[in-house]
């Protein structure tokens, strides 16, 4: 058991175990690829700055070719791939922070890109064999081919393993025939290489899904629906593919036979990032149009950002933009330090990314009000552009109950092993499982955050208790459910929202305990103010989380949306 | 041809708000800031990069341009910058802001070109953050070299720089002799700025300076970027400029509406005094 706390920050957290070597000190790029990063910002904003008209790409919902063929001259199609396959190379931290910057100045470009990248050809990545690679890698480094991935169909979108498109052999193995249909799949009008996922064995209901992952050229036979039309993004095409009897050679499966949900969860884990990387730059750009526009309207014979109300909004959308780039740089230095499992952090990062970004948009939106409101200015379209983070690369909710069970799957065996040795049933054994938790804290010896900068300790010590708090619960919720864990989601809910909060504030900590370190406390002013807000907000909803497991109103809930159903709407009308 | 461009990296002019005066009025605080290369010398590189390439071919490249700069490690990403869009090597001249002045780097500029031995120093017509003005022209004198400063437009010749400068009511035509140097405004980035003898006459550039794609970017790490001590090229490192105090501009008073072009006049005659 030891080893999996120790491959993950956040699972051990559910353990009670702060394994604060892994995030501290806090990550940052080497010297050299700073300075490369710096210069690649630099081209990529002359760049967007020089041809990208937002409001026009929003308005004839393409990107022109022009520009894409600008972004592939630029290299900004081959970011992560390794430079023997034509790529630029760069590191997990790099591309995040080039996304962050295209995310901030153009949404489609960003989504186009990161479809491409993010997930089009990640699982050539992660999995492809070199034959794989040296065959398709340099096209897409350059953008010469354009990659998607391709998972959703109309019966299958949170529940990705439903799918139905199917994959029969033929030609004694040597190839595969496909047949199905996917939807909403980005990049689908003009992609060259598709990651497709098929189901290898017939479908059953209930029984474990064999999906296997492809890598299928358009030319083998795919063809795609037209451009959907959509409320946000509307510079990416988002359409249909249709594959029928598409024949693909076996050396194009990617991974192993039957292993592709595997795939398909390992390119989103990774994916989630650029998504969350997006979301920051986009809070960057929103929080520069807010300041602007509250320094120069008057009411009242005032600059409005003199109002209360109007610097409360200010504050929280800097604090929480503060723990979503925290958050997100500490992330993408785990992957970059090759930990095992980083599916949790990813996971924060994207829910948290694209509710930040909601409420920074949305808080903006409200300061700039009418104008806000009108095409004229580019509120209402990053409103539009931003809306559908919560929702692709797993919905937010799927990913809360990701969040929450996949923590507390070692806290949940730990305690199945001991009740087990004790030949106890999971129910009864009530006291010894604190023993189990006790053996576990033990062996790695540590609970407190003691790395931290002092001038950081009232929030250090208020981390430290809710990590404790959070072990406790998980506990108790195990012990009193047992299995039906999975089936309690409003119990997941609060799981995951105390750990998200908890990963977030110890991301600002690291990071602020960095910059005190660096430039002493007056030097550090601005980290250690937005650290302490952000703890204060992520302390009440800690708080009201942990008394929420005590009393609730879950079953009342629940009740009224039953009986919601069978009235089938609003039961009520005054007349 | 052989051009050495001298690169300054200044605080983000559009970022002027940050820069920060201590009450003591000494120095300007420099912590936070965000830098930039002076654009004036970013025009400078443009002009060298174009002297020295076929316009219709700019991968392959014709000459040399080494870039120097002056300052600390951190000014090395201004010069790893230019290598990325076609300088082949850069010089950093180890120095700190605040104890150089316009005579002492001209004077470390003259060691470095006699070392160097450069057909062209192009430089910018100044630095937008001290807007001194006096390098190039310090240089010159010092090389007792042909000078031509703020340069509109250049067009190589044999042996010769025909360049234009923008004067009042019209444009005055120098032709320098090799080695010179030039310092170049802001026009000289335009589509038919500058050409070398290489680039056709029909060819037009893009309006403004080139930007590096990324594979040269990465490619740029690998070029040559000495350190030099500022002591070996002036071992006399006295300042002839002394800054005796900095003070912020006073921030800009609030206006008022007027209701129509008389009580304007009257204000400017009466109140501002200016009519
Ligand atoms: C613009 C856009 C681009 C896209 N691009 C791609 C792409 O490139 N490739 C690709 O494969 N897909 C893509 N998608 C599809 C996207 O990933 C799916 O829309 C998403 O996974 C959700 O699936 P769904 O829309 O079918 O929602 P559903 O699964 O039908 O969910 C409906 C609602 O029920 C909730 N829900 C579902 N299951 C549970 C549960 N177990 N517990 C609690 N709540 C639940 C959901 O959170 C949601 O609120 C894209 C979608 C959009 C909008």
């Amino acid at each position: 058991m030891p080893p999996l706390i120790e491959q993950s920050f956040t699972k051990a957290l559910f353990h009670g175990v702060i394994a604060e070597d892994m995030i501290f000190p806090y990550p940052e790029m080497t010297s050299e690829e700073r300075q490369s990063t710096s210069i690649i910002l630099d081209s990529v904003r002359r760049f967007f700055a020089a041809n990208v008209d937002s409001a026009k790409i929003d308005r004839e919902q393409e990107i022109p070719k022009e520009v894409m063929d600008g972004l592939r001259s630029l290299g900004l199609f081959g970011l992560q791939i390794p430079t023997e396959y034509g790529g630029i190379g760069l590191s997990t931290a790099a591309y995040v922070r080039v996304m962050q910057e295209i995310g901030g100045m153009d949404a489609s470009i960003a989504v186009t890109l990161g479809a491409h990248q993010s997930i089009g050809y990640k699982s050539l990545l992660l999995f492809g064999t070199p034959e794989q690679k040296r065959r398709y890698l340099p096209k897409l480094a350059t953008g010469e081919s354009v990659a998607a991935f391709a998972l959703t169909e109309p019966s299958a979108g949170s529940d990705a393993a439903a799918i139905k498109t199917r994959a029969e052999v033929v030609d004694g193995g040597a190839a595969y025939v496909l047949n199905g249909s996917k939807i909403w799949i980005t990049n689908g009008g003009f992609a060259d290489v598709f990651t497709v996922f098929a189901r290898t064995s017939a479908l059953e209901e209930g029984s474990k899904p064999k999906i296997t992952a492809f890598i299928v050229e358009r030319g083998m036979g795919v063809t795609s629906g037209p451009n959907e039309h959509k409320l946000g993004i509307r510079g990416s095409s988002t359409t249909e593919i249709f594959l029928e009897n598409v024949r693909v050679p076996r050396e194009n499966v990617v991974g192993d036979v039957g292993k592709g949900f595997k795939v398909a969860m390992e390119v989103l884990n990774s994916g989630r990032l650029g998504l969350a990387s997006g979301c920051v730059g986009v809070c960057k750009t929103l929080l520069r149009l807010a300041i602007a526009r509250v320094e120069e309207r008057r009411a009242f014979g005032r600059n409005i950002g003199d109002f209360g109300l109007i610097k409360d909004k200010i504050a929280r959308m800097l604090a929480e933009t503060y723990a979503l780039e925290s958050m997100t740089y500490l992330t993408a230095g785990l992957v970059d330090s090759k930990i095992a499992d980083y599916s949790l952090e990813s996971a924060i990062c994207k829910v948290k990314g694209s509710e930040t970004l909601w409420s920074v948009v949305n808080e903006t939106l409200q300061i700039a009000a009418g104008i806000g409101y009108m095409q004229e200015y580019p509120y209402e379209r990053i409103l539009r552009d931003s809306r559908v983070n919560l929702i692709f690369e797993g919905t937010n909710e799927i990913l809360r109950c990701f969040i929450a069970l996949s923590g507390m799957a070692a806290p949940g065996k730990a305690l199945a092993e001991v009740a087990k040795a004790m030949r106890e049933p999971i129910k009864g054994f009530g006291l010894l499982s604190d023993f189990a938790l006790r053996k576990a804290r033990a062996a790695l010896g540590r609970e407190r955050m003691t790395r931290v900068h002092p001038l950081l300790g009232r929030e250090a010590v208020i981390f430290e208790e809710y990590v404790s708090e959070l072990a406790v619960q998980a506990e108790n919720v195990l012990r009193k459910h047992g299995r039906d864990i999975a089936e309690m989601q409003f119990t997941q809910l609060r799981i995951a929202d105390m750990v998200m909060d908890l990963f977030a504030v110890a991301a600002c900590l690291t990071r602020t305990t960095r910059a005190i370190e660096r430039r002493g406390e007056d030097g550090a002013r601005r980290e250690i103010d937005l650290c302490s807000l952000y703890l204060n907000m992520a302390h009440k909803r800690l708080r009201q989380n942990v008394s929420d497991f005590a009393r609730n109103d879950d079953e009342l809930r629940k009740a009224i949306a039953g009986r919601a159903y069978i009235d089938g709407a609003y039961p009520f009308d005054v007349l | 041809m052989k051009i050495l461009v001298a690169l300054k990296r200044v605080a983000d002019p559009d970022n002027a708000n940050k820069v920060k005066i201590p009450a003591s009025g000494e120095k300007i605080d420099t912590t936070g800031l965000e830098w930039k290369p002076n654009p004036f010398d970013e025009y400078a590189l443009e002009a060298a990069l174009r002297l020295t390439e076929n316009g219709t071919q700019p991968k392959v490249r014709a000459g040399e341009v080494v870039v120097v700069t002056f300052g600390p490690k951190e000014t090395e990403t201004t010069l790893r910058a230019a290598l990325a869009t076609g300088a082949d090597r850069a010089i950093r001249v180890d120095a700190s802001d605040d104890k150089l002045d316009g005579d002492l780097v001209a004077r470390a500029l003259k060691a470095l070109v006699e070392k160097e031995k450069p057909d062209v120093v192009l430089m910018g017509k100044q630095a937008v953050d001290g807007d001194s003005n006096q390098v190039g022209q310090i240089l010159a004198e010092l090389l007792d070299w042909p000078m031509a400063t703020f340069a509109a437009t250049i067009r190589e010749e044999a042996g010769a720089l025909l360049v234009g400068r923008e004067v009042d009511g019209g444009v005055s035509t120098l032709r320098v002799k090799l080695p010179a140097v030039v310092t170049v405004d802001l026009r000289i980035v335009a589509p038919t700025s500058v050409y070398s003898t290489k680039t056709p006459s029909t060819h037009k550039y893009n309006d403004g300076v080139r930007f590096a794609a990324l594979p040269a970017i990465m490619a740029a790490k690998k070029k040559p970027l000495v350190e030099v001590k500022l002591a070996d090229l002036a071992p006399d490192q006295a300042l002839k400029v002394s800054y005796h105090g900095f003070a912020a501009p006073p921030a800009r008073k609030a206006g008022i509406k007027v209701k129509d072009v008389s009580e304007l006049v009257s204000k400017l005659k009466n109140e501002a005094k200016v009519l």
